[in-house]
């Protein structure tokens, strides 16, 4: 499965095929990291793309993105597919440890409560795409709740452990989006 | 009774950044510190690795900047170790650099800044047949009819009707600090929308040739590009093509969009020149036409400015002890031979010291350390980085290109030089390098295709990439104009590891607390002396910070661990 490129070809088509100013989108799905690798926990979403991208061998509509905690970069990644998935570390309103699962509608009302800013940058991200009416028509987040988010590369081992879980609650996911897609 | 107002945190893009200002009675700002609340220790995590893969880490220091973090580094590690790289390395780092800065500013003049001269909610009045007659006759961009105003006015309608004004929702509309016609604030809108389609193009470039985005990849040595005008996987005539053509229009979106718009725009805020601060600029420079040693080919060039003097560019050496130096007086570090004692980079120390209130608190105890960012200095001078910095020094350089177009800006504004020490003399400049840089890109292509066509294909050179060749210690700096300014990387190499690593990113001079001498950073100058219409709603400050760019990631981290906010005055 390749990262998201320029140029790269599907089922004979270019992905960043466009008109001037529009990416044509077609069956795509991404699957995008959010996060920053130093800070512990906080790498969650880089990590869990990474581990998504290792386990899986899903055909390429399928991409994966290391997306970091770039900001309004990242824009082209949530409008040039029909599905999106975020992995992203996540403070729930009420919470213990554990995978958690958000789909669509339940999204807004759960980033508005933001724990840093570059979930700030995606909660703009998708206030954007829905004012451009260029929003992906299944979008879903899974995140853990972090408990280390000190300066220091890698997850701690509590949440290292629920990694599996929710590259699994991905899977899931985008097997239920390939059979919509087909 | 002087009152004293706090603006915490200020970037929309990253970081943690706190500004408390004290006002006068008239409510003009009398004193303002600039604090990063959030320690930063990234150069703790590149001790004792190997130097090759410095740049992965460096990448991702800053959270929106990554490209430019990586290039610093690897330039550092090559000078270090004393490695020419080939043309089309230099060439395509370039290339990479300028889409970098290029789309950088564009969207922070509409993504970030414009919302802090443009109303949105006034646009919602405007008259699309006189918003098309104005966007008519100051560009020919082709999308300016009635019908295209109207529809767009429809749909801003709608979006705020159906309650989801969203990331237009905490702005301070109807402040009297805006000062557009409801017309320019719906083609500002409009362009606004266009160039967030725009700049998802541009970017494009660094996918091409880092492979992947938004981490390119970059090496040690060159660039991991492979280059062959025949092959399917390389760098080939179809993507060079590609390429070509999002330069072009790259370049015809900021002559026709992005450049009109600042001038319409700047026209009515002329009588709003405040937020000029220290007079003090400096730029490394960057985008060399030979090596990077030999700074004399820089296309941006190197130097520095005092107090407003644009008659002098002083010359600046970032490798001299007693040129760059941090010290922390004000700082939440402490240093073994004194906090005030300024120490180069190559003698730097990272040593964490917290002695601020316990958070939540009301104010910063300003008079002692007050800041996780560094004090940065230019022998003993607080230093302005960034584009006016860059543009001044260039200017003041007599460099011809930019004096045609800071002319041309200045004339159409009807303003002198002097008008550019100022808040939207900083956004104007962005808007110039912007055009510049564009350019720049051009020229860069130009220099790919010969190069390539002398049948020339490396991108890297491999001489000292086994450690065995290396010396046993070694020091190296490595710098670029990143878009918000001056960025330097500093590396001590001993037994094939990392001893040391120092980066002194843009924002931390600009956002830099005092010095010993009690000295005010960037943003804590250029705030003084502006007058606010209402404090509560401080738009004024935003103004300002905003017109650096700050990006506090890059300076200090992100996150908000409790989810507390600690502020005052929310901004948007």
């Amino acid at each position: 499965m390749p990262v998201a490129g320029v140029g790269q070809s599907r089922d004979g088509h270019r992905i960043f095929t466009r008109n001037q100013f529009f990416t044509v989108t077609y069956n795509r799905i991404n699957i995008l990291g959010l996060g920053n690798l130093l800070y512990g926990d906080e790498g969650f979403g880089v990590e869990a793309v990474k581990a998504f991208q290792s386990s899986t061998d899903y055909p390429d509509v399928v991409q994966c993105i290391d997306g970091g905690t770039q900001g309004i970069y990242l824009l082209d990644y949530i409008q040039s597919c029909d599905a999106l998935l975020v992995f992203d570390a996540l403070i729930p309103l009420e919470y213990d440890s554990g995978v958690y699962v958000y789909r669509n509608d339940e999204l807004p009302g759960f980033i508005h409560r933001k724990m840093s800013s570059h979930q700030m940058g995606f909660s703009e991200l998708i206030g954007l795409s829905r004012l451009s009416d260029r929003m992906p028509r299944e979008i879903a987040l899974i995140g853990i709740p972090p408990r280390n988010l000190e300066l220091g590369i890698g997850l701690s081992p509590e949440n290292a452990d629920l990694l599996p879980e929710a590259v699994e609650k991905g899977k899931a996911l985008v097997d239920e989006w390939l059979k919509m897609m087909q | 009774m002087a009152k004293k107002i706090v603006v915490d945190p200020i970037p929309r893009i990253e970081g943690h950044l706190r500004i408390e200002a004290k006002l006068n009675d008239s409510n003009v700002i009398e004193d303002a510190f600039s604090s990063g609340t959030m320690w930063r220790g990234i150069e703790l995590i590149l001790r004792g690795r190997d130097p090759r893969d410095a740049w992965a880490f460096a990448e991702r220091i800053c959270g929106v900047c990554t490209t430019v973090h990586a290039l610093a580094s690897v330039r550092c590690v090559e000078d270090a170790l004393g490695i020419t790289i080939p043309p089309n390395a230099r060439i395509i780092r370039n290339l990479m650099n300028a889409t970098q800065q290029t789309q950088d500013h564009l969207v922070h003049f509409y993504h970030l800044h414009a919302l802090d001269w443009v109303d949105v909610v006034s646009a919602l009045k405007a008259d699309p047949q006189l918003a098309s007659s104005i966007a008519q006759s100051i560009s020919s961009w082709p999308k300016s009819s009635v019908g295209y105003f109207k529809d767009l006015q429809k749909k801003l309608i709608g979006f705020v009707d159906s309650g989801q004004l969203g990331i237009f929702s905490n702005g301070y509309w109807g402040h009297p600090a805006y000062k557009l016609p409801p017309e320019v604030n719906l083609i500002a809108v409009a362009h606004y929308l266009e160039a967030l389609d725009f700049q998802k193009e541009i970017v494009k470039i660094q996918t091409i040739f880092g492979g992947k985005n938004p981490h390119p990849n970059y090496l040690v040595g060159g660039m991991a590009c492979a280059i062959d005008p025949n092959s399917d996987t390389a760098i080939n005539i179809e993507r060079l093509a590609m390429i070509k053509k999002i330069i072009d229009e790259t370049n015809t979106f900021i002559e026709q969009v992005y450049i009109p718009d600042l001038i319409a725009i700047a026209g009515y805020y002329k009588g709003w020149l405040y937020g000029g601060g220290l007079g003090n600029f400096l730029a490394y420079g960057d985008f060399p036409e030979t090596s990077l040693s030999d700074y004399k080919t820089l296309l941006w060039p190197r130097g520095a400015i005092l107090n407003k003097d644009l008659s002098t560019v002083i010359d600046v050496d970032p490798r001299e002890a007693s040129q760059i130096t941090e010290e922390v007086s004000h700082s939440w570090y402490t240093y073994s031979k004194g906090d005030s004692k300024g120490l180069h980079p190559w003698q730097g120390e990272t040593k964490p010291n917290y002695t601020g209130p316990k958070p939540p608190f009301e104010h910063l105890d300003t008079d002692k350390k007050y800041s996780w960012l560094k004090t940065p200095r230019w022998k003993n001078h607080p230093m302005e980085v960034g584009p006016l910095a860059r543009v001044l020094v260039a200017y003041a350089k007599g460099d011809p290109m930019i004096k045609d177009t800071v002319g041309m800006v200045l004339s159409k504004l009807q303003v002198g030089p002097e008008a550019l020490f100022s808040t939207l003399g900083r956004t104007a400049a962005r808007g110039i390098e912007c055009l510049q840089t564009a350019g720049f890109m051009r020229h860069f292509y130009d220099q790919l295709i010969a190069n390539i066509k002398t049948g020339d294909y490396r991108t890297f050179n491999g001489e000292r990439w086994d450690p065995t060749s290396w010396p046993s210690e070694c020091k190296g700096f490595g710098y670029t104009e990143a878009p918000r300014g001056a960025l330097g990387h500093w590396v001590h190499i001993e037994n094939k590891s990392i001893k040391e690593y120092q980066i002194v990113v843009p924002s931390t001079w600009n956002a830099s607390p005092r010095d010993g001498n009690g000295n005010s950073g960037a943003y804590e100058a250029a705030l003084k002396g502006t007058p606010m219409h209402n404090p509560e709603q401080p738009l004024e400050i935003i103004r300002t910070v905003h017109s650096f760019d700050p990006c506090l990631a890059c300076a200090s981290h992100v996150f908000d661990m409790n989810g507390n906010e600690i502020t005052s005055v929310k901004i948007v």
